[in-house]
């Protein structure tokens, strides 16, 4: 159980996807303006990864190497195509807000380098956890960046106005801002991280 | 300062010129621009000029202190970088506008690179465009000229975007500055004065400034107007920051190309940008975004201009 | 099918919504291999071929296969297929044919693959062209011209970035931002100068 706990956690500090693995960031900071659009898209995410984490993890038996990089795909492209679908059902205005980055979480290399580093090795309960940590950790990541971007972009955040009389900086809610954003906190977690050696 | 990167054996050849008495001589420079510009708006635009110095200086001294690299604040590259900034701005920005905009130019534009000698884009403009996009409506509201209260009016530039031909604008008004425009870009003669005092001095060549203006100016008078070649490239020479950002931007050692042949590239470069953003963009003015696009193709004209060495 | 909207794809692809500086498509790969130049050229131009044909084989399924038997809710699932298999082809062909070409693009093959830019692209062009379940006038064209502008914003980027990052393999740069922040800081200085082109207009 320890072992368990022990691949969940890793997920969101040690190895987060996003910081340290630096992966799947194409979609991070593209739909990283809201706080709203962040939790969507992590939560999503996380039920992709949840659950193509554990099929691959279940029938990886039964794939012959050579094609297990498009089984692995097919399989990912399957939930993601539920998680297409659900959204558009349960709440357009998320999916529009998303856009084409939705059925993009096929190619997020989160998903894909999870699947073929650690799933496709290891036991469906590991194989759960491990999803679990690293999709918490992806969401976040999405929490932190887009916090940081809603609010100096926009002054609000999840649409409520903190600071009366804030001047909104515009750039951050732009594509420019997003690569500053996350160029200065790569940078500074580097710098925590250089400090301890 | 381009001696310090050759390397090679001696005799060598002493100038009297270091990177510290370069830097203050075009700050010297600068002044006649700066002196028009606050006759031109008032007490407001020696404000943002001071505001933008200090807090430029006092950025880099910051980091290098922090950093514990050694303090250069007194080689005058910061000066420059806020003075450049400042003549960048409307005159009626509040103050908080060029102090922020001054710590991004320093940090951003410069200390992530290593500080002097090493970044890629020009600081100054770094800033700019960072304001640009952070507050489009303080940067685009345009004090009038001598008119010390809060009249607004447009550009030149943002007229002619707009449509209205401004036919109207002696060109006598956009020489000596009596028009709506940016702190230092709008009085023509005090730029040119400036702009000789560097040539004289040999500090910059003519290869980048005359091709820049040059291209824009071509283009501008071959698609200007509704008939192929009746443009108004006079009007275009005289508005906006062409004359600024060729003399004092373009120009700028660390991030334009080393080579004569380079140079050329570079400037016409930038006078393509700059004329296909004013007359097809959606911006009035293209001298920052066409400045920078080509700071960061620089690499590459340097590599394919190479001078030949000698034997091989 | 006018110039006029050809020209603003082409604008808006590479310059104003350039694919990597704008979209964030293709990021991983960008910011991985944009350390120096060989590499950088090779990954564009294999992106650009395997972007332009996907664009192709994309719209043609959508349209004869998806389209009249109402299946489109299995886009993602077919296009990723199409792409994956058509990177395999294209891997096999490449590797008999010419053993020196496949040992420049090999190994960026398979990544492409998994490359945002080109699922991203092939979505795009369906979002954009198509309408109601109808393809919109010279759709099929606008598509291939969006694919082979998209690979050309891919280069320029790729190229700039690398010029960029090999010269600053000589300077000073502060120990926390080497590589990675660093680039992404120039990224976000890149992407600013690029929106210098927004509002586009041809009379």
């Amino acid at each position: 159980m320890k072992a368990l706990i022990k691949e969940f956690t890793k997920g969101i500090i040690r190895e987060n996807p996003t910081f340290v693995l630096v992966l799947g960031l194409c979609p991070t900071l593209a739909v990283s303006v809201t706080v709203a659009n962040g939790i969507g898209m992590g939560i999503a995410a996380t039920f992709v990864l949840l659950g193509s984490s554990v099929i691959v993890s279940l029938v990886k038996d039964f794939i012959p190497g050579r094609i297990r990089i498009p089984c692995y795909i097919v399989i990912i492209a399957t939930f993601v195509t539920i998680a297409e679908m659900s959204m558009k059902a349960y709440s357009p205005v998320l999916d529009r807000a998303l856009g084409i980055y939705v059925p993009l979480i096929v190619v997020n290399c989160i998903v894909l380098g999870r699947a073929e580093a650690f799933a496709c090795k290891n036991s469906m309960a590991s194989s759960f956890f491990d999803g679990l940590g690293m999709g918490l950790g992806f969401t976040l990541a999405l929490i932190l960046i887009s916090g940081i971007r809603e609010f100096l972009g926009s002054g609000q955040l999840l649409g409520h106005t903190l600071i009366k009389g804030f001047e909104p900086i515009f750039v951050f809610g732009m594509p420019s801002g997003a690569l500053l954003v996350i160029g200065l906190l790569l940078g500074f977690f580097n710098f925590l991280k250089n400090r301890k050696r | 300062m381009r001696d310090n990167l050759i390397v090679s054996g001696s005799p060598h050849i002493h100038k009297k010129a270091s990177i510290s008495r370069i830097m203050w001589t075009v700050v010297l420079s600068t002044i006649p621009a700066g002196i028009a510009g606050v006759i031109i708006f008032g007490w407001d635009a020696l404000w943002i000029i001071l505001v933008a110095t200090i807090a430029a200086v006092s950025t880099e001294w910051a980091f290098e202190s922090i950093t514990r690299h050694k303090v250069t604040i007194l080689d005058g590259s910061a000066v420059i970088t806020g003075i450049l900034l400042a003549y960048n701005l409307p005159p009626g920005v509040p103050l908080w506008l060029p102090a922020v905009g001054a710590v991004f130019s320093i940090i951003v534009g410069k200390a992530v690179f290593g500080g002097l000698g090493q970044n890629i884009f020009n600081p100054a403009l770094v800033g700019r465009v960072f304001l640009m996009a952070s507050w489009p409506k303080y940067m685009t509201t345009f004090p009038k000229p001598f008119n010390y209260d809060a009249v607004t009016s447009a550009t030149p530039l943002a007229m002619l975007k707009e449509g209205k031909i401004p036919g109207h604008i002696p060109y006598l008004d956009l020489f000596l500055g009596n028009r709506g425009g940016c702190i230092g870009e709008v009085c023509i003669l005090a730029l040119l004065i400036g702009a000789a005092i560097l040539l004289i001095k040999g500090y910059i060549t003519w290869h980048i400034p005359l091709t820049y203006i040059f291209t824009t100016a071509l283009l501008t008078y071959i698609f200007g107007a509704k008939q192929l070649f009746q443009g108004d490239w006079l009007f275009h020479i005289l508005s906006g920051g062409l004359i600024l950002g060729a003399f004092f931007m373009a120009t700028d050692y660390v991030a334009t190309p080393l080579t004569p042949k380079g140079q050329v590239i570079f400037g016409i470069g930038c006078g393509l940008i700059t004329a296909v953003i004013r007359l097809w963009g959606g911006y009035p003015e293209g001298v920052s975004y066409a400045i920078l696009m080509m700071n960061a193709a620089t690499p590459f004209i340097d590599r394919y201009t190479r001078n030949r060495i000698y034997g091989t | 099918m006018n110039i006029q909207e050809f020209l603003t794809i082409f604008i808006s692809a590479v310059f104003i919504y350039n694919v990597i500086l704008s979209r964030f498509l293709g990021l991983c790969s960008f910011i991985a291999i944009s350390k120096e130049t060989k590499p950088a050229l090779a990954m564009s131009f294999a992106v650009l071929f395997v972007i332009t044909m996907s664009s192709i084989i994309t719209w043609l399924v959508y349209r004869f296969m998806l389209l009249p038997f109402n299946l489109t809710y299995l886009r993602t699932i077919s296009f990723i297929l199409v792409i994956a298999t058509f990177v395999q082809l294209v891997e096999m062909v490449v590797r008999k044919s010419s053993l020196q070409l496949y040992r420049a693009f090999g190994i960026y093959l398979p990544l492409i693959t998994v490359n945002c830019a080109v699922l991203g692209v092939a979505v795009l062009n369906i979002d954009m062209f198509f309408a109601n379940g109808k393809q919109l006038a010279g759709s099929f064209y606008y598509s291939i011209f969006q694919g082979i502008c998209v690979g050309l914003g891919y280069t320029l980027a790729m190229l700039l970035m690398s010029g960029i990052r090999e010269r600053l393999e000589l300077c000073d740069i502060p120990r926390s931002l080497k590589d990675f922040p660093l680039a992404f800081i120039i990224a976000a200085i890149l992407s600013l100068s690029f929106m210098g082109f927004s509002g586009f207009k041809f009379y």
